[in-house]
């Protein structure tokens, strides 16, 4: 159990600023995600904490220990990579053992942390097999039992679960999270999937050009985003651009190609704003009332996922090229009703409360 | 795997043929030529005298050591200077790379004896090496390295380290950086990564450099019999010397079997080695 502080971490690599001046403060036993589009930073992050690539500025510690100027083997930071980095020319239990023997460990200690690593992954079986006789599967469970042999302060996982097909992943998904608890494993984990960051972390950190866009627990994420590139990595949204008519009572008015929308915040009449909402909180019929915002625009396409089913809608107010922006996208429960036909013309309300106002950025 | 054996009988097998042939003729017939002339004397008659005086000649067993010595120290020479070159091959940029390989393989294209020639100009007590090292003060008067040991083990080494560098490079290149990252942050130091992670993986091209080198340096003819001549004699030297100077074919055919039993001895050694090596891997594999 230990606690990960980086403050002002730097990193660049010729003129481009891969990292700028990050902080972020780990507490003890959390599972936390670093989710970003790639090269967003997040897998070097992940390198200078754990002391494989040697940082520009800052500061690193764990548990108040400044660990920025040791070399990664002094650290005591376990990592599972990508592809596993498991030694091809050592069996599971060697694998395993290598860094309780770098460790100076005693023998005999050594071949039961071995047995304990193995059993804790269900693996015990396969201790003398060759790496290359392991499913994919198999590797990643000895990659995180290697990571946890040497109890490490705490562990990173750079996109572990990446090689696996779908259905293993989600497995995997739960069965780390859970082996991690079990050991009471502070963990930062690297991805690229939204929905893995937000089946698994305590909290995420939303990173975006060597920045840290939103650290916040995943409701907080997909419900509150901060910023039009949280929004738009994390779920989908219907968005549409507008300018502010007027604001009074903690509301703002705002005119859009599709009329008049009503949103919570504060901004000055004519500013520029993006206006967005969740499919779930779309409404699709007549149940509306009269505070909420309301359109009615014809269905163009139905997905169905099974469980639910999305609705989208073009708005007729699309005009040139720009129809994504304004593509309008509902959820219902599948099971509800039949499919509505496309091309009917059917009434959305949403409440204000649900709609995001974010205020226009030059780079949006 | 059905597919491949139904090919096999008429298949990719006859493509061996022509090599298979040419091998058959132009070498194990006169190999085997070579192993009965080491058994009949000059009358044609059978007789084991030519071993008899090889094995109780005790200036060949002098020679013998002092093949084995200069081939050893050669291979070992090439395997200290080769390693590192090998993996810095290995790490370095493309184009760096690419120049690399060229400063290798070009020598290559040079003949032997312009190579030993070359050398018997550097070496010279009056030579470049010697008064570069006066120069600089390393030595108060020249080094001998002409005619002796020293000057035979500097060329070989020049001639023969490609052959070691190249398997090592060919190994070196495969081995995943990630893996150095693995074992750093499981608390493996430098040199704990280096003896346990990248020694046994690359020891499989260390195998064959030296089985190559080994092999080439211990036959090496040219080499010595430019730089130090008659006086520091190796295998190869007295066996041409049986047949050109004495004209005793038996003499020399037992000499040339000697030394293949060497050589080939080495190569099966190495490559015992190299499959002891990866044995644990096949037994996987079988398992699976």
């Amino acid at each position: 159990m230990s606690t990960l502080e980086l403050t002002g971490v730097s990193k660049r690599y010729g003129s481009q600023a891969v990292l700028d001046r990050l902080d972020l403060r780990v507490e003890s036993g959390e599972f936390i995600s670093l989710l970003g589009p790639s090269g967003c930073g997040k897998t070097t992050l992940l390198r200078l904490i754990a002391g494989l690539t040697p940082s520009d500025g800052g500061q690193i510690t764990v548990d108040g220990q400044d660990l920025t100027a040791l070399p990664a083997h002094r650290r005591n930071i376990g990592v599972v990579f990508q592809n596993y980095a498991l030694f091809p020319h050592l069996t599971v239990g060697e694998n395993i053992a290598f860094g309780l023997k770098a460790g100076g460990l005693p023998r005999g200690e050594i071949a039961g942390r071995v047995r304990e690593a193995l059993q804790s992954v269900k693996l015990a079986a396969l201790t003398d097999r060759p790496i290359s006789a392991l499913s994919g599967g198999q590797q990643q469970r000895v990659a995180v039992a290697r990571a946890l042999a040497t109890r490490p302060r705490l562990v990173l996982l750079d996109e572990p679960l990446s090689a696996l097909d779908r259905k293993l992943r989600e497995h995997m998904q739960i069965e780390l999270r859970r082996m991690l608890r079990d050991a009471g494993m502070t963990a930062i984990f690297v991805t690229h999937d939204q929905e893995e960051a937000l089946v698994m972390s305590d909290r995420i950190a939303l990173m975006n050009r060597g920045l840290i866009e939103q650290l916040d627990a995943p409701q907080a994420i997909y419900a509150k985003p901060r910023s039009l590139f949280a929004l738009n990595f994390v779920g989908l949204s219907s968005q549409f651009a507008g300018t502010v008519l007027a604001a009074a009572d903690g509301q703002v008015r705002v005119a859009t190609p599709v009329g008049e929308i009503c949103a919570p915040g504060s901004l000055l009449p004519g500013s520029s704003v993006t206006l967005a909402v969740r499919p779930e909180a779309m409404r699709v019929g007549g149940s509306a009332t009269a505070s909420d915002n309301q359109l009615s625009l014809p269905l163009s396409d139905t997905v169905y996922l099974g469980a639910r089913r999305l609705l989208y809608f073009h708005s007729a107010a699309a005009h040139g090229e720009d129809i994504e922006a304004l593509q309008i996208i509902a959820e219902l429960p599948a099971q509800d009703q039949a499919a509505p036909h496309i091309g009917e013309r059917l009434q959305l309300s949403w409440s204000v409360a649900d709609t995001l106002l974010f205020p226009a950025t030059p780079q949006a | 795997m059905t597919n491949r054996l139904r090919l096999k009988p008429l298949g990719i097998g006859w493509l061996a043929l022509p090599g298979a042939g040419y091998l058959v003729l132009v070498f194990a017939l006169p190999l085997l030529a070579l192993l009965a002339s080491s058994l009949f004397d000059a009358e044609g008659a059978f007789s084991l005298a030519g071993y008899g005086n090889f094995l109780g000649d005790s200036y060949n067993a002098k020679v013998v050591w002092n093949t084995l010595k200069i081939a050893t120290s050669v291979t070992l020479i090439c395997l200290l200077i080769g390693y590192p070159a090998a993996f810095a091959m290995a790490r370095a940029p493309v184009a760096v790379q690419g120049l690399m390989f060229l400063a290798l393989i070009l020598p290559l294209s040079v003949g032997v004896v312009v190579k030993s020639f070359a050398w018997t100009i550097l070496l010279r007590s009056n030579g470049p090496v010697n008064a570069l090292l006066l120069q600089l003060g390393l030595i108060d008067e020249p080094l001998k390295l002409l005619f002796n040991e020293r000057g035979l083990i500097i060329a070989a080494v020049h001639v023969f380290l490609p052959f070691m560098v190249l398997p090592i490079f060919t190994v070196a290149r495969q081995i995943d950086s990630r893996f150095m990252d693995a074992a750093a942050t499981l608390g493996g130091g430098p040199l704990y990564r280096f003896r346990h992670v990248v020694w046994p993986l690359s020891l499989p091209g260390v195998v064959t450099g030296c089985a190559f080198v080994f092999s080439m340096a211990v036959s090496m003819y040219v080499i010595p019999a430019l730089i130090v001549g008659d006086r520091y004699q190796t295998l190869p030297a007295l066996l041409a010397r049986a047949y050109l100077f004495m004209r005793d074919r038996q003499a020399g055919s037992t000499m040339a079997v000697m030394l293949l039993i060497i050589a080939v001895s080495i190569v099966l050694l190495s490559s015992w080695l190299g499959r002891r090596i990866e044995a644990r891997q096949q037994r996987a594999q079988e398992a699976a």
